[in-house]
């Protein structure tokens, strides 16, 4: 009996010794870490508030945001519970709070961030939405986690030729869902696809197959994610 | 003294070649395929991997007479899962970037069986000042081996070394960035370093004879 009171006493000591070594080390990271997903994202804002095709930003210069006091201004809706909305369908979330910009042209620019599972975990995308008439059109992505991802495939989800195949999808696109194409039966992709790019974008398709071989899982993640958004903007800001 | 001196030595160089952890034990492939699509990669990777190695080393090491036998098997999980989670929290913090591109290959050092190998073969029976050199000389090989795969891969792939381009991209071979390239690349090394293994034994064999 004894033998295992000893046992069990060496175990726990050495269990809290290292648990006060993983407090001390997260207390010390903490910072750093909050730093690095701010610094994330605001890059990320950025990004998808300029133009891909111009290169030009959406919004004025100065009202891109440079820290969280500024990025909080431009808030335009949050929740305590930190999801604003989640589709079942789509299986994705928009995550609060959500932003809200005023386009050079006076019309509203909303940048969500939003998630779906991909093939380890959270696949997390941050996107602008330009209202232009009756709908929304999605200007472009940046995906800013996607660390559970394997490397080499769906981790290759953020590079910038992938992610140039989300950008640009017009309010018919959304009509019906977008999908990637292999779930819209657009597979083995027929001759001259390259230049038809942004027509399959109208109809709600996105070609990842050929520059994301073995990897469907994760931008099909992206294609949920960009769905919520915007069933959630057709819901919320109509 | 000699002799304590030259185990020593030996147990800082077995990692290199000899019992080189991927080419010679052929352990911890999972990650070290799937990490090493570039150089870049690769040597975060080996170098997040040696860091969790030395100190899990150490620690062990020094626990040793204290951990009772039977439960070593889950001491040692609990140390190494332990610096692993400090790893993960120092990449997420400082190298934004290499802790992204990585992903979950980084939780997944735990599982790595170079480590829970060296815990077990030499972390749980010698002193803390050979068991940071076997962590060191293994983990420098491990580094070593996936930098060769990941600098063989990037350039065969892409024509880029480090992201310097070598040669067009045009004359790349894509298949090198996926999985059946990662086998072709590390089969061929595993083959390179058996022949010079055998090339050694030969060459000990005639000066015997």
């Amino acid at each position: 009996m004894g033998k295992y009171f000893k046992t069990a006493l060496i175990l726990t000591v050495i269990m809290v010794a290292i648990a006060v070594i993983l407090a001390s080390v997260y207390v010390v990271t903490k910072q750093p870490i909050a730093k690095s997903d701010l610094e994330a994202k605001l890059t990320a804002i950025k990004a998808v508030l300029t133009d891909p095709n111009t290169g030009k930003l959406l919004i004025n210069e100065n009202e891109i945001p440079q820290t969280m006091a500024q990025l909080k201004a431009k808030i335009w809706k949050s929740s305590s519970s930190g999801i604003l909305f989640s589709d079942e369908r789509a299986k994705g979330y928009v995550l609060s709070p959500a932003y809200v910009f005023k386009a050079k042209n006076g019309e509203p620019v909303y940048v969500l961030v939003g998630y779906a599972i991909g093939f380890g975990g959270k696949v997390v995308t941050v996107a602008a939405f330009e209202k232009r008439g009756n709908g929304f059109y999605e200007n472009a992505i940046r995906v800013i986690d996607y660390s559970n991802e394997t490397p080499g495939l769906g981790a290759r989800i953020n590079e910038p030729k992938v992610r140039k195949r989300f950008y640009s999808i017009p309010n018919s696109g959304f009509e019906n869902g977008v999908k990637v194409n292999k779930d819209a039966n657009l597979y083995p992709l027929p001759k001259g696809y390259k230049e038809k790019l942004n027509y399959y974008k109208s109809k709600g398709i996105v070609v990842t197959s050929d520059i994301m071989t073995g990897a469907t899982i994760t931008p099909r993640a992206v294609v949920s994610t960009l769905n919520t958004m915007y069933t959630f903007l057709e819901k919320e800001a109509r | 003294m000699k002799t304590n001196e030259s185990s020593s030595l030996s147990a800082f160089t077995a990692g290199f070649i000899k019992q080189n952890p991927t080419f010679s034990q052929v352990l911890g492939l999972c990650p070290t395929l799937a990490t090493s699509t570039n150089a870049e990669n690769a040597l975060g990777m080996g170098l997040a991997t040696m860091g969790v190695l030395i100190l899990s080393n150490i620690f062990i090491s020094a626990l040793r007479k204290l951990i009772p036998n039977e439960v070593r098997i889950p001491a040692y999980i609990s140390v190494i899962a332990s610096f692993v989670t400090i790893v993960n929290l120092l990449m997420h913090g400082y190298t934004y970037q290499l802790w992204t591109n990585l992903g979950l290959y980084i939780p997944l050092i735990v599982v790595n069986c170079i480590i829970m190998g060296r815990a077990e073969a030499f972390a749980s029976k010698n002193g803390i000042w050979k068991s940071f050199l076997d962590g060191l000389g293994m983990g420098l090989g491990f580094v070593g081996a996936i930098l060769l795969l990941g600098m063989t891969r990037e350039v065969l792939s892409v024509g880029t070394l480090f992201g310097i381009r070598l040669w067009p991209k045009t004359y790349g071979m894509f298949v090198m960035m996926l999985p059946p390239g990662a086998f072709l690349v590390i089969g061929l090394y595993l083959a390179l370093f058996k022949h010079i293994a055998n090339v050694r034994k030969r060459n000990l064999k005639n000066i015997k004879g």
